[in-house]
């Protein structure tokens, strides 16, 4: 059922953490990956851990709408997309500043739905394909310092259901995952200390996620089993919000 | 340092070099992450979750501040 055999994935930020993770679990299932990340060694240490062959890399800033167009133009028709590209910043409401709320939802939300608008427009998404988003159960909750990045990943959830409608008609299903904290490259550059994450681990009755557990509910919404599924957010925290 | 856009209740005058500011009623770890992006914004310096634990008072904060500059 896990099958990804002849797909054609594209996965953004693959050059670390849950991309990365994401497009070795997919091309271990037999798919073809285009792997797109802005850091050129990074990108080829992930292109070197792949399975199969023909995968290729692209160095692309996708906040950059010259250098997003120049990749989209060079990607292959597309049976799968895992948009992990994101950035994190977090601090108290009274700091927020246009450039930086700019930069963060440049990032996590508008250089993903202009991916996906080129992808439709040249016809590089095929009839059938899967677009998964990744966002974050911050998207569905209120924590204090957050509200660059959950209302970034809002603004998606919010994509995702209307991109999901609007492209029924061609067979192609739009969904997002939602993880709690995972332990991550991305976690690790934040501003927030080892111990406060160790401290949050409580909240979560299965524990704080790994990079797999999130590549596996993508392997799944990539699949044809999910074919039924569209316009879903899927919320992967251990629990943390049941408590 | 600008700490009058961290606190909103703190008696800034009452502050001294040596006081470990996580002893003020007010500190917390939105406070914290206040205090990052104030570092960030008055002098371009983007402090580590590291560095802004291993302070314990304003005066080791201004020298690891400084120490960036």
């Amino acid at each position: 059922m896990f099958t990804l055999q002849g797909k054609e994935i594209l996965v953004t930020g693959a050059s670390s953490g849950i991309g990365r993770t994401a497009a070795c679990m997919a091309a271990a299932r037999g798919a073809r990956m285009t792997l797109l990340a802005r850091n050129e060694e990074r990108l080829r240490q992930t292109m070197e851990s792949l399975d199969g062959d023909g995968h290729r890399t692209m160095v692309c800033d996708l906040t950059d709408e010259d250098s997003l167009k120049e990749a989209v133009a060079q990607m292959p028709p597309l049976d799968g997309l895992v948009l992990c590209a994101g950035i994190n910043e977090f601090m108290p409401v009274k700091f927020i500043r246009q450039d930086k709320l700019e930069r963060v939802f440049q990032t996590n939300c508008f250089a993903h739905l202009l991916l996906v608008q080129l992808l439709l427009k040249r016809k590089k998404v095929n009839p059938g394909a899967s677009i998964v988003f990744v966002s974050s159960v911050s998207s569905l909750m209120g924590v204090p310092g957050t509200l660059m990045y959950a209302a970034s990943k809002g603004a998606v959830n919010s994509a995702v259901r209307v991109l999901a409608s609007e492209l029924a008609p061609q067979g192609i299903r739009v969904n997002a995952v939602c993880p709690g904290i995972v332990r991550s490259e991305m976690l690790a550059g934040t501003n927030i200390t080892e111990e406060a994450f160790t401290g949050q681990e409580r909240q979560y009755p299965l524990g704080l996620g790994r990079p797999e557990d999130v590549g596996f509910a993508a392997l799944f919404h990539l699949c044809d089993g999910s074919r039924w599924l569209t316009g879903q957010t899927m919320v992967l925290d251990g629990g943390m919000t049941l408590i | 340092m600008k700490f009058e856009d961290v606190f909103e209740e703190t008696d800034l005058t009452a502050l001294e070099p040596d006081m470990p500011f996580r002893d003020l009623d007010e500190w917390s770890s939105m406070a914290a992450l206040g205090t990052m992006a104030m570092v960030s914004d008055e002098y371009d310096v983007e402090l580590t979750a590291e560095e802004m634990r291993s302070a314990s008072t304003f005066r080791e904060l201004f020298e690891t501040v400084k120490s960036h500059l």
